[in-house]
């Protein structure tokens, strides 16, 4: 060793240590300069090197081994076998690595020499020390590898089904469907994936009815099967997908498996197909397995594998003709039980709140009995957000005394931070005490919970097929229900489950719940069974099959909303709607919109309609979120009020990028919910692209120069990494909470934004990144985005106009009519109609419910001439998203909307009387017109632009299933005039009308009905014919009158006055052409449809005439037979009208 | 028993003293990738499943210098010192091994014992 090097040499030198980096940590070497590694082996470096120094100045090392070393030469001699080991210990013996950098060193010219003359270059003792203490690292990195990986494995072998594990395995190669069934604890789900895995299979799919589920199982199982930063696992979910080619193992939902069945009927993809969590019979499972079911007979290789808890087992084994059974025990900790039925004095009735007595006793019992230093937390069950508001306050007020508790609500309306918190940890002392709905019973598991409390009610949708109508009711839970809840206090030790209610209402407990599949709409399901290809829903063999009633509701819905035919058939639009993953509703809003120069603010609408609301309810009585909200909203109605939203939103993130969080939070907007609406609103873009409904014309994002380009690669890397950086310290971070969490709510709202900001900005100056601001900069292009908003902003009072014509013919039938005596009501009391529905309210969260004022008619325009009958030119309805029964049955997301023109343009059936100044729509409204002239003219406009609005979307949708060939489109041209057709009838067609329900009693009356023989003789004459050309009118056989178009009948109604007027013919002048005649209102319509202004007639005329030419005949003329000339014409319907009336003129003269 | 024949087949590695079982890519002394390091024993190597970098290698086990069983790199199983060696042989010569690992073992018992009696 050389003194002179010694005192050059300084280790904390980064110099120093950069030629040491030549040495060891090359470009191509194990370990990297500039890598984590190579920073983790300095800071190593720096603490061996202390312990080192420690160790030499104990001084005890030497004395110590020169005795053992004594030792053991002494014993060695009576021993048979001498293992040959050195006479010195020395720590390096133990690491089974060597690092060679010979080469490196001789290069360098690493000599005493060398180092003298430089003077500060590393010497042979540097490089020496530098290799002991990587050695010392890489055996270390070794060994925390090794210790996860073994205690991973420790992991495995102790959960109930490793025993099992063969023995599953067996069972799947021998039978075509097994049932494996075993509570929660036991490690099914994440288990039996990799025993599949592990025996060689693979293209194995693995359903969740949760999607929260499929990224948290396919994270935890690739770890588990050492494939955490491989894609042998992956995911694959709405929005978005880990799936690759090398992806063996996928966990996706129900839902994404029955749309792959769409594309790939026998799942040729997949070896093995999983369902996990049958037993919760979700809408989607229950189908999934009826499909499956005829899949397995026709596909004898797949393999299918039905995961349950220990539920009605027997069930599924027998649907899939006596699978076999593999139980599995859990693992619980015992649970002591108590009934604690509540007692009448403390039982709420209907109308009041809960009396929070009975949850206060069982925390102060709690407090009584058990130390405060036993851990355990308090999980409480309740019905929905009232009840736990209400007990949430109750306790709040005991915690804050005691200081014992900290108390936090927990349902899928919070926002997600708010959420989290139940899994942050409690300081010594305290207890959580978790007041929750049944998500908590099989969706979210916290650990640590040693007390449950159970108030046995649930509320649960139910859908009324009467009512046409959501219902939100409460109900008694189910024994199975009452079990999983009870569980929750045993997952991490022994517990107590309070039970408010007696032992004999728990023997009354139906034993299951109501699968999903008896309570809800089923529309979606019938259209995607039609597009399936299934046959007739009724005979489908359900594991449990719904009422008929219920799936025949759904047909008629689907009829109603154009997805099917008279005969039950798919339609064009009803195959592309089943495509769609929305409502049927949504997928309408979408295909309509595509069509016109709207796409863009329809795509907003419909993703911010699919997902819950961003509004949260916390904030609504928040009086300084509702100023700050207030720019946002629109009276036009909720739909609006989401639009601007979102684009407000989208430009502010433009802007200040993650400053957007502070901007949602003092609206009280949930910024989840804006994620989620911009990468629905992408999906769906994608969607009309791929089904040919949007050009995908736009000039990428490969635009822009190349500094640009690599600025924005440079960010995208940027981006990725902190997002893998996220991931991966993502399970480490549990908070102990505060003693005052939870108490938010009932702060007033300045203080709330106060310390709530104060919080967050702590967190965000930190290493804590915004996860959710980084995917989204991932996912989406921000100035694709921010032009899409820029057209969706401002929209002109035209474009309105037709957006909400879009919504209504999306939303159709679903209507609400003002009641009549509204004006003299408090706002708070306004009441609407639907069609099944009376006596219906506004959701207090609609913006109708603050200004109820914009739906009246307005006085000085309205007049009343007999009673319940005011006739005025603005009379609106609303157009509704759901009706919902809470305690009362309420509009959501409403839109207010010209009710005769939107009605002539979107209603299913308009019938009318003769001269047409009385309409029928639907069978529930009645519009009266004053004047004659004005209601054909009104009416026949509508007919026109009806029959031009179903041409285009029926060129579009064929243009869409016959793509990849020469079939046009529609062109930009006709669609814009279409549009400036349906606006001007929207904006400016002021007629004067009383609009009113129709009467039960005016019900039975409503329509002529069938007419004898000689009666439609009359009607029957060619020429007053159909106004969609090829189908020729015929009398209605039920309501009478003629059927003149598949919605409109005319002349059907009974009405005192009318029963010649159709005969009544009055001189009318055509404004295009120069008829002048005395037509019947019938025929007036008739020739007003084919007769167009003149510079339009050019251009529609000429692709005709070459069909004429081929056909011989063109589709405007008909051979029409006179009975009196007693000759075969061929005539244009006005040249029919115009020779019938030269035989009048003859015969009256 | 017979899936011990099938982890062969699928290059699984197996510690014939605790049953750990693991996938393996690599036996040797020198893992694909480890440039200037080299092992000083045959092994049995993964790639790291810990590390999100690809070259990062993994050592599982390997044979006892002695009674060549397959043994895994823990604690309880074996011990490197200059060769391999399997507990069971450790425990055997244990006098042969330098005190400072005698007394490290004998640290490590007393605790284990009575909790392998509860399992
Ligand atoms: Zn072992
Ligand atoms: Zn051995």
């Amino acid at each position: 060793m050389d003194s002179d090097d010694n005192r050059n040499w300084d280790w904390d030198s980064s110099n120093c240590r950069a030629q040491l980096d030549e040495v060891f940590f090359r470009r191509h070497d194990y370990i990297q300069a500039g890598s984590p590694e190579h920073r983790e082996f300095w800071a190593f470096f720096d603490r061996f090197q202390s312990f080192k120094m420690k160790r030499d100045m104990s001084g005890l090392a030497t004395s110590r081994d020169e005795m053992s070393r004594e030792d053991r030469r002494r014993k060695i001699s009576s021993e048979t076998v001498d293992l040959g080991l050195p006479k010195e210990y020395d720590a390096r013996y133990r690491i089974n690595l060597s690092v060679c950098t010979r080469d490196v060193e001789e290069r360098l010219g690493v000599s005493k020499h060398a180092s003298r003359h430089r003077s500060s270059g590393p010497g042979n003792q540097e490089i020496s020390d530098c290799r002991v203490a990587l050695l010392h690292f890489l055996d270390f990195t070794q060994r925390q590898s090794f210790i996860k990986l073994a205690k991973l494995r420790r992991d495995q072998k102790n959960l109930p089904i490793f025993q099992y594990r063969d023995k599953i395995v067996d069972l799947i190669r021998l039978h075509p469907v097994v049932v494996v069934a075993g509570d929660t604890g036991c490690g099914k789900s994440t288990q039996v994936p990799q025993y599949l895995l592990s025996a060689g299979f693979s293209h194995i799919a693995c359903t969740q009815p949760r999607r929260i589920a499929c990224i948290s199982l396919a994270k935890r199982v690739s770890f588990e099967s050492l494939n955490q930063f491989g894609s042998k696992v992956g995911h694959q979910i709405r929005f978005e997908t880990t799936r690759t080619k090398a992806t063996k193992l996928l966990f996706l939902t129900e839902g994404l498996l029955l749309r792959q069945i769409q594309h790939d009927r026998t799942l040729a993809q997949y070896q093995v197909v999983i369902v996990d969590e049958v037993h919760e019979r979700h809408l989607h499972c229950d189908f999934l397995l009826g499909v499956l079911r005829t899949l397995v007979a026709e596909r004898p290789d797949l393999r299918l594998i039905l995961m349950s808890a220990t539920i009605n087992i027997k069930l599924f084994s027998d649907y899939f003709r006596s699978a076999p059974v593999l139980q599995v025990p859990g693992r619980l900790f015992p649970i002591q039980v108590t009934y604690q039925p509540i007692p009448p004095e403390e039982q709420a009735s209907r109308s009041e709140k809960m009396d929070p007595r009975p949850y206060l006793r069982i925390l102060q019992g709690i407090d009584q009995r058990y130390p405060p230093e036993e851990r355990g937390d308090l999980l409480i069950f309740l019905s929905g957000l009232a009840e736990i508001s209400t007990i949430q306050e109750a306790c709040q007020i005991y915690a804050t005394h005691t200081r014992r508790w900290i108390v936090l609500p927990l349902h899928s309306t919070l926002s997600l931070a708010q959420q989290d918190k139940v899994f942050d940890i409690s300081p010594t002392g305290v207890r959580k005490c978790i007041i929750s709905t049944n998500i908590a019973e099989t969706s979210v598991t916290i650990d640590g919970v040693r007390f449950v409390v159970d108030s046995g009610k649930v509320k649960e949708m139910s859908f009324d097929p009467k009512a046409k109508m959501q219902r939100l009711q409460e109900f008694w839970i189910s024994r199975a229900s009452s079990e999983q809840r009870k569980g929750r206090a045993g997952r991490t030790g022994p517990g107590v489950c309070y039970r408010l209610y007696a032992e004999s209402d728990y023997d009354a407990f139906a034993p299951y719940p109501v699968p999903e599949i008896h309570r809800v709409s089923l529309d979606s399901l019938i259209l995607q069974m039609k597009s399936m290809d299934l046959g007739d829903p009724l005979s489908f063999v359900f594991i449990d099959p719904p009422p008929a009633a219920s799936i025949q509701t759904a047909i008629t819905y689907l009829k109603e909303q154009g997805a099917l035919d008279r005969r039950g058939e798919l339609t064009s639009i009803g195959s592309l709607l089943a495509q769609l993953p929305v409502d049927v509703v949504i997928g309408k809003m979408l295909v309509l919109g595509s069509l016109f120069n709207l796409v863009e603010s329809v795509l907003t609408v419909a993703a911010a309609l699919s997902v819950q609301s961003p509004f949260l309810r916390s904030s609504q009585h928040n009086p300084d979120c509702a100023t700050a909200r207030q720019s946002l909203h629109s009276n036009q109605g909720d739909p609006f009020t989401l639009l601007n939203t979102f684009n407000a939103w989208v430009e502010i993130k433009g802007e200040r990028g993650g400053g957007s969080r502070k901007w949602c939070r003092r609206r009280g907007l949930e910024e989840q919910r804006l994620y989620e609406m911009v990468n629905l609103r992408r999906q769906f873009k994608d969607l009309l692209k791929d089904h040919g409904l949007l050009e995908s014309n736009f000039s990428t994002s490969s635009d822009g120069d190349r500094g640009q380009r690599r600025e924005r690669l440079t960010e995208r890397k940027k981006l990725h990494q902190m997002k893998r950086d996220h991931e991966q310290h993502e399970s480490t971070k549990r908070k102990v909470l505060k003693m005052n969490e939870g108490q938010d709510e009932f702060s007033s709202g300045s203080d709330t934004e106060k310390t709530g900001r104060g919080k967050k900005d702590k967190k965000g100056s930190g290493s804590n990144v915004d996860i959710q601001e980084v995917k989204f900069k991932l996912r989406h292009n921000m100035s694709e985005l921010q032009d899409a908003v820029s057209v969706s902003q401002d929209l002109s009072s035209r474009q309105q106009a037709l957006l909400k014509l879009l919504l209504c013919r999306g939303l159709y039938p679903q209507m609400a009519l003002p009641d009549e005596h509204n004006t003299s009501r408090k706002d708070s009391d306004q009441v609407f109609h639907t069609k099944n529905k009376q006596g219906v309210v506004m959701h207090p969260t609609s913006v109708f419910a603050t200004d109820p004022e914009v739906l009246l008619v307005p006085e000085e325009e309205s007049r009343d001439t007999e009673a319940n009958k005011r006739e005025s030119s603005r009379h609106q309805l609303l157009a509704f998203v759901t009706l919902l029964e809470t305690n009362r049955p309420y509009l959501t997301n409403c839109v207010r909307v010209p009710a005769l023109q939107t009605l002539l343009l979107v209603a299913n059936t308009i019938d009318s009387n003769a001269d047409c100044t009385r309409l029928v729509v639907d069978g529930w409204l009645e519009l009266e017109l004053r004047n004659p002239e004005e209601a054909l003219k009104v009416l026949s406009s509508a007919l026109t632009l009806r029959a031009e609005w179903e041409r285009l979307l029926l060129a579009q949708l064929d243009h869409n299933t016959s793509r990849g060939e020469s079939t046009q489109g529609v062109s930009r041209k006709t669609t814009e005039k279409l549009s400036e057709g349906l606006v001007r009838y929207l904006m400016y067609t002021e007629v004067i009308y009383s609009l009113r329900r129709i009467t039960a009693l005016q019900m039975q009356n409503l329509y002529i009905g069938p007419q004898t023989e000689s009666g439609l003789s009359n009607l029957k004459s060619p020429g007053l014919g159909s106004l969609s050309p090829g189908t020729e009118a015929k009398p209605d056989p039920i309501k009478g009158g003629l059927q003149v178009t598949s919605f409109f009948t005319y002349n059907c109604l009974a009405d005192s006055r009318d029963l010649y007027s159709e005969c009544l013919r009055t001189f009318w002048a055509c404004p295009n052409c120069d008829l002048y005649m005395p037509l019947t209102p019938l025929e007036r319509m008739q020739h007003e449809t084919s007769c167009r202004p003149a510079g339009e007639q050019q251009q529609e005329a000429e692709p005709e005439s070459g069909q004429k030419s081929s056909s011989g005949m063109s589709s405007l003329s008909r051979v029409y037979h006179c009975d009196i000339c007693n000759k075969d014409l061929t005539l244009t319907s006005t040249e029919i009208l115009k020779h019938k009336r030269q035989h009048m003129y003859s015969a009256n003269n | 028993t017979s899936s011990h024949v099938q982890s062969d087949a699928f290059n699984i590695f197996s510690c014939q003293l605790c049953d750990l079982r693991s996938p393996y890519s690599y036996y040797g002394q020198k893992p694909p990738n480890t440039r200037a390091i080299v092992l000083l024993e045959e092994c049995f190597v993964t790639k790291d499943p810990f590390s999100p970098d690809r070259e990062k290698f993994l050592i599982l086990g390997s044979e006892c210098s002695l009674c060549r069983k397959r043994v895994c790199v823990g604690s309880d199983c074996s011990l490197f010192y200059t060769k391999r060696f399997c507990m069971e042989c450790v425990n055997k010569h244990l006098n042969q091994f330098p005190h400072q690992i005698q007394a490290e073992l004998a640290k490590k018992k007393p605790p284990r014992d009575p909790k392998s009696v509860q399992r």
